[in-house]
């Protein structure tokens, strides 16, 4: 009994040591599986007030360029208004009495505004923190889109911040299409440069051009069709392979991401309710 | 307890100074030095070893709640406590009764440099190791592990030679 427990106390150090060590690998892993615990995530409130504060500071120096983004979304917004309208004024006389003019109800899209307070993008695995949470509406797995195109999907959200896992990480494949030709594959990162990623399973007989644009395929419910995603930067396919190696240009720079758009789909559980109740039968 | 006091100072900056600023530079796209770790290596010879260990956790578990990476720098940090004093065992004899805290002018140039680099080698490797959890991205965390000891073994000087004593 006595040797036990001398040798107890000789090596606490090293059963100490060995504690700890399991302790952070069990919250790695945990962390890899499961949704992670919000208090111990930069959407805990004291680490994002702290965040927020940061933010502020380093806000100042980027008005500049925000400012020139929101006057170029602006002009294009208000040039898409003049559009409309003339389309508008062509078409009423026309079909004054027979049209019964619906919404799609997969285009039924509520956009919350939101401001980026933490990101990183040289990790493998990276995440964004957003300043807005439960209280604003925002929901996990709900879209996240810039005014570039898309930035990645909600993970978690506390009462008043919400964590975004962006398409630089490899924990999410957005799916996406060709602009000109339809053809669709997933998107995924590569781990290493922030402004490119990989589009798979495209197929050899697809004809492809360097520049092509790719957007959102809408098969998910997450975004709506047609938002932008990046540009084809380069291609290529070897004599044995069925697929190709597209590098994507992404649109949207998430090195000065600042100011963010979370899609709300007003139907998402409709949808999904039906898809479930299909699936079940 | 001017020592104490001294570490719970250098704590606190640290943190702040890793979390504010340091996480915010991403050069090149590989280098994201550690510089916190810093605290660990500071702490005066004696230490219990229990405590550095301690001490080391909740430094880690502080860390990871601001860059949403749970329990990697808890892990990397316990690991570097860990084998701290094994470390100055093998470059340098501290005599019997002395607790000095480690710096260039306790340790002597080089064995302070090679005390450095070594546990901050050890620190990055586990680190990006168990970030990339596989060899998928070997070359690439090779890469990154190296540039980032450079800087950060750079950093870390430079903020111990501005220390007068």
């Amino acid at each position: 009994m006595k040797n036990l427990i001398n040798f107890l106390i000789q090596y606490s150090v090293v059963f100490l040591f060995l504690f700890l060590e399991i302790i952070s690998v069990s919250m790695i892993v945990k962390n890899q599986q499961y949704q992670r615990s919000v208090f111990l995530s930069s959407s805990n409130s004291m680490v994002s007030e702290m965040y927020e504060w940061s933010n502020s500071v380093v806000e100042f120096f980027k008005l500049r360029a925000a400012n020139d983004n929101l006057s170029e979304e602006n002009t294009s917004l208000k040039n898409q208004i003049i559009k409309l309208q003339n389309q508008l004024s062509i078409l009423t006389p026309q079909k004054k009495d027979s049209v019964h003019f619906r919404i799609p109800p997969e285009m039924e899209y509520q956009f919350i505004a939101a401001k980026v307070i933490n990101s990183s993008t040289n990790k493998l695995q990276n995440y964004i923190t957003l300043n807005k949470g439960e209280i604003d509406g925002i929901k996990p797995d709900m879209g996240v889109i810039s005014d570039e195109g898309v930035v990645g999907i909600i993970k978690t959200v506390s009462k008043r911040f919400a964590v975004v896992i962006p398409i630089l990480n490899p924990k999410i494949e957005i799916n996406c299409k060709f602009k000109r030709s339809n053809y669709s594959g997933p998107l995924d990162w590569s781990g290493e440069d922030y402004r490119y990623a990989n589009l798979k399973d495209i197929a050899r007989h697809v004809e492809l051009s360097l520049g092509d644009t790719l957007i959102t395929s809408g098969f998910t419910s997450t975004f709506p069709e047609g938002i932008p995603v990046g540009n084809i930067e380069d291609f290529k396919i070897k004599e044995s392979d069925a697929y190709y190696n597209i590098k994507v240009k992404l649109a949207v720079n998430f090195r000065t991401l600042s100011h963010v758009k979370v899609i709300n789909y007003l139907n998402y559980k409709e949808q999904k309710d039906l898809e479930k109740a299909s699936e079940e039968q | 307890m001017p020592v104490v006091l001294q570490n719970i100072f250098r704590f606190i900056l640290l943190v702040l100074f890793q979390v504010l600023v340091l996480n915010n530079i991403q050069f090149l796209g590989y280098i994201n030095p550690y510089v916190y770790i810093l605290f660990i290596l500071a702490l005066p010879v004696r230490t219990p070893r229990w405590l550095a260990l301690l001490l080391a956790f909740g430094l880690g578990l502080t860390i990871d709640m601001f860059s949403n990476t749970m329990g990697m720098h808890a892990f990397a940090a316990v690991m570097v406590a860990f084998l701290r004093n094994g470390t100055i065992k093998l470059f340098i004899a501290i005599e019997e009764g002395n607790n000095p805290t480690p710096s260039f002018h306790s340790f002597g140039v080089s064995a302070y440099i090679k005390y450095i680099v070594l546990l901050v080698f050890i620190h990055h490797t586990t680190l990006f190791l168990l970030e990339s959890l596989s060899f998928a991205h070997f070359w690439l965390t090779l890469a990154k592990i190296i540039l980032s000891t450079g800087v950060t073994v750079l950093l870390i000087m430079g903020i111990q030679s501005l220390n007068k004593r």
